[in-house]
């Protein structure tokens, strides 16, 4: 009963900061709530404690830099079921409901905003200086790039690569420079459960009595694999069936844009990727 | 015995389920009765083997869905993953569902006859696993279940009305329990976790009438104890040593085959100096009084969390010539091992699975430690990961073929030491693992000549699995994945004869029974029970 008592006079505590934080936010504008996050007054030190509560709370799940395994992968500005930080800092009190995220019932509060810091924190990537012009970007990006041909970008282009929407929130500019002239060097990778994180892009090549087909693997099991080719047309093999079956590990079907574009022209594109947070 | 035979002839005339009885006779008989599954393991030697043989390689590619079970969601968060096995008594169907509820369904139709649930508080602590649990125990006229917040209830097998509920223990410092109790004869043997919150384990024993515990043997011994020579000062009362797993009974040598977890912190072996008996070992238990006849240690001073908190498969015979009681454990840490079950003489220790944390098993069942295969602070990388080569999922033994089948994991981690504290209720870790690379990641069910150790074949996963397998006398070896699919392999050379994609992750160890005469197998995929079967 004792427990009971504390760690409910505890959530009762942490449910009326809450709902206070966020009376808070609707007090102010859109703007407003993101300067009165209570994240926002966090100094270095608290982040510090925040990645060893991170490490002995939940890297367990979410692995010790927050990668991901049998836990979402953390390392991404926007979180699917923490769309802000008042959200963040529910979820991690209370849990996920039909999940295996329980509630962080033994933090107190201090803890608790350090550890939501820390975990938002993993997902901000710093201010940079961009080398081109985003707006003459936006133009390579749909003439001479051709990129809408294998791209989808706020709902329009057709969807063989990854989505491009909210792409300057998850990269950098030196990735998305390679990215562009180097598509090899790095393939996106997504969180999967009890495997850690994998090559959500990998290519593959298939040999059934039907032909050759080559394409970017969607799913794949024990027994069946699924591809998409560049036209977007889906195929799924029965494994068994196949004539040969290869992964093309470091090997992208985008083409590099190195020689097709100027420097120039790469710099505005970089740019004008970096300038897609995902804002309607 | 004419009541019974008399209901069980208007049981299968009129299609009628059976009253909810299981006596010690039963249990002792369960192994080689192939229609009821009594226990967590499908018997006292925990082989998880089906004697059935109506489904077998000719006739398993026409199995069907007969019926499903749809888990409700469960009421408080966290508690989305099943890991139960159903015991199915006399036409009965019992399962748990996470957290800690028990459901009892007719197990020719899925119908739901009762379902119980505690009063499970949603700050209810369980560090360094999630909210599951993985089944109850049948004896007489009731079923019990170990809870997450460390209590034990006995319910009325026909009702689920509570007959009698204890404290097993204190889930304010970190104890709970997920783990299916044994019944024996009179007597319910339950286990506990918390290793991670720096608990101080035990085996304890119920009166499976009236709920007063009859004993207790704690698993990290206190000073002046045999094996306290291997802990230094204050560190035992940290321990660890989980028991939250099901073990094994031997009824004619009258003992008890427990296995232990990890020592406390996992990762940062420098506070706790020594072997740290008895972790990540199996003790050989006296099921009257609790006391310890001998014990083997799997992994000494272990620093990766290799609990060895594994099925302990009992089977006899011929090890290099003589005949044998044995014991053999596919074990977390890479390792397949043989012992002798009634002297604890170490036979065999061959590895099943890549590793880099050891050249071998000595002759006296040692490790060779690898140098340097320990966590640091720069992080480490080890084979295998810190969920090991294996883990709690059910292996399979065929005795008629004399094979040993094993969900193996093959991935490697990073490991890490950190600085620990203790404080109760709290995690007491000192590290933590980072996964490599999931493209290099996978998994396989594999086949080996039990009395050996040798590879026979393998059926590969897409990816380290975290369910059991299930061996039957129709020369089937079902098994299932984590992308979903349940599949039955030929147990002659691992051949996929069948599968079904369940279509969500698969966590939990099939079983099998049979229902007016036609045999089942049964898996969870998801929050879904499936159960298959030809007619």
């Amino acid at each position: 009963m004792f427990r009971n008592s504390r760690n409910n006079k505890s959530v009762a505590k942490l449910a009326i900061w809450l709902i206070s934080a966020v009376l808070a936010g609707q007090h102010f504008s859109a703007t407003a709530q993101t300067a009165e996050s209570p994240l926002a007054t966090l100094t270095q030190n608290d982040l510090n404690v925040g990645q060893t509560l991170f490490q002995t709370h939940c890297a367990r799940c979410h692995g010790m830099l927050g990668e991901g395994g049998e836990g979402a992968n953390l390392t991404q500005a926007r979180l699917r079921h923490a769309p802000d930080d008042i959200a963040l800092i529910s979820l991690i009190a209370t849990g996920i409901p039909g999940t295996a995220m329980p509630g962080s019932w033994t933090l107190n509060e201090t803890e608790l905003l350090r550890l939501a810091g820390y975990v938002r924190a993993l997902g901000e990537l710093p201010a940079e200086v961009m080398p081109g012009d985003a707006a003459a970007g936006e133009l390579v990006y749909q003439t001479k790039g051709n990129c809408a041909s294998c791209h989808i970008l706020d709902g329009a282009g057709n969807g063989v690569g990854p989505e491009l929407s909210e792409v300057g929130r998850r990269r950098n500019a030196d990735y998305l420079r390679r990215a562009v002239t180097n598509p090899d060097a790095d393939q996106p990778r997504i969180a999967t459960r009890q495997r850690g994180t994998i090559n959500a892009f990998l290519t593959v090549r298939v040999v059934s009595e039907y032909g050759t087909y080559e394409g970017m693997r969607i799913n794949e099991d024990e027994f069946s694999v699924q591809m998409r080719d560049i036209t977007g047309a889906i195929y799924s093999f029965d494994k068994a069936k196949l004539i040969s079956y290869e992964k093309g590990f470091g090997h992208s079907l985008m083409p590099g844009y190195g020689a097709v574009l100027s420097e120039q022209e790469v710099d505005d594109v970089v740019s004008y990727l970096m300038s897609l947070k995902g804002e309607v | 015995m004419l009541q019974k035979i008399l209901f069980a002839l208007v049981a299968v005339q009129f299609g009628i389920v059976g009253f909810a009885d299981t006596s010690y006779q039963q249990l002792l008989a369960d192994e080689t009765n192939g229609a009821d599954w009594l226990s967590y393991s499908g018997g006292y030697s925990s082989q998880r083997f089906s004697p059935l043989t109506e489904i077998n390689s000719s006739n398993v590619n026409q199995l069907k869905v007969m019926w499903a079970y749809q888990m409700p969601t469960a009421g408080i968060a966290g508690a989305g993953l099943q890991e139960t096995t159903p015991l199915v008594a006399d036409g009965i169907m019992y399962l748990t569902e996470s957290p800690s509820t028990v459901t009892s369904l007719d197990a020719r139709t899925g119908k739901v006859l009762w379902r119980w649930s505690p009063e499970i508080p949603n700050s209810v602590l369980n560090i360094g696993f999630p909210r599951i649990n993985r089944g109850v125990a049948l004896l007489d006229d009731k079923v019990y279940v170990a809870t997450l917040d460390a209590r034990l209830f006995a319910l009325d097998a026909g009702t689920g009305a509570v007959r009698w509920e204890t404290t097993v223990a204190d889930n304010d410092t970190g104890f709970s329990m997920t783990l299916a109790p044994l019944a024996l004869d009179g007597k319910i043997i339950v286990g506990v976790s918390g290793a991670e919150a720096g608990v101080r384990a035990f085996v304890d024993a119920y009166d499976a009438d009236s709920g007063e515990r009859i004993w207790r043997t704690y698993t990290v011994p206190a000073p002046g104890e045999p094996g306290s020579e291997t802990w230094q000062g204050d560190d035992w009362q940290t321990g660890g040593g989980s028991t939250w797993l099901t073990g094994s009974f031997d009824a004619e040598l009258n003992t008890l085959y427990w296995t232990t977890g990890n020592p406390a912190p996992d990762w940062n072996g420098d506070v706790r100096p020594g072997d740290n008996l008895f972790t990540c070992s199996v003790l050989a238990l006296d099921p009257d009084t609790g006391e310890m006849r001998w014990h083997f240690q799997y992994t000494p001073h272990d620093t990766h969390d290799w609990d060895a908190n594994q099925i302990p498969v009992l089977l006899d015979g011929e090890f290099e010539g003589e005949q044998r009681k044995l014991l053999a454990l596919a074990n977390r840490n890479a390792f397949y091992y043989l012992i002798d079950r009634e002297s604890g003489e170490f036979l065999l220790g061959e590895a099943y699975s890549y590793q880099t944390w050891a050249e071998g098993i000595d002759d006296n069942g040692r490790p060779i430690v690898i140098p340097n295969s320990e966590p640091t602070r720069e992080g480490n990388i080890v084979w295998p990961s810190l969920q090991g080569a294996t883990n709690w999922f059910s292996p399979s033994y065929n005795p008629l073929s004399e094979q040993f089948f094993v969900a193996n994991r093959r991935m490697g981690a990073k490991y890490y030491k950190s600085d620990v504290d203790y404080e109760p209720g709290k995690p007491f870790l000192g590290g933590g693992e980072q996964a490599m690379d999931g493209d290099e990641a996978s998994g396989a069910v594999v086949a080996l000549e039990v009395m050996t150790g040798k590879f026979q074949w393998e059926f590969p996963l897409q990816s380290p699995p975290w369910s059991g397998v299930m061996a039957t006398a129709g020369g089937l070896v079902f098994g299932s994945s984590n992308e979903g699919n349940f599949f039955a392999l030929d147990a002659a050379n691992g051949d996929a004869l069948w599968n079904f994609n369940s279509g969500a992750h698969v966590r939990t160890n099939p079983m099998g029974f049979s229902i007016d005469s036609n045999q089942r197998v049964a898996i969870i995929g998801g929050r879904t029970l499936f159960v298959f079967g030809l007619e």
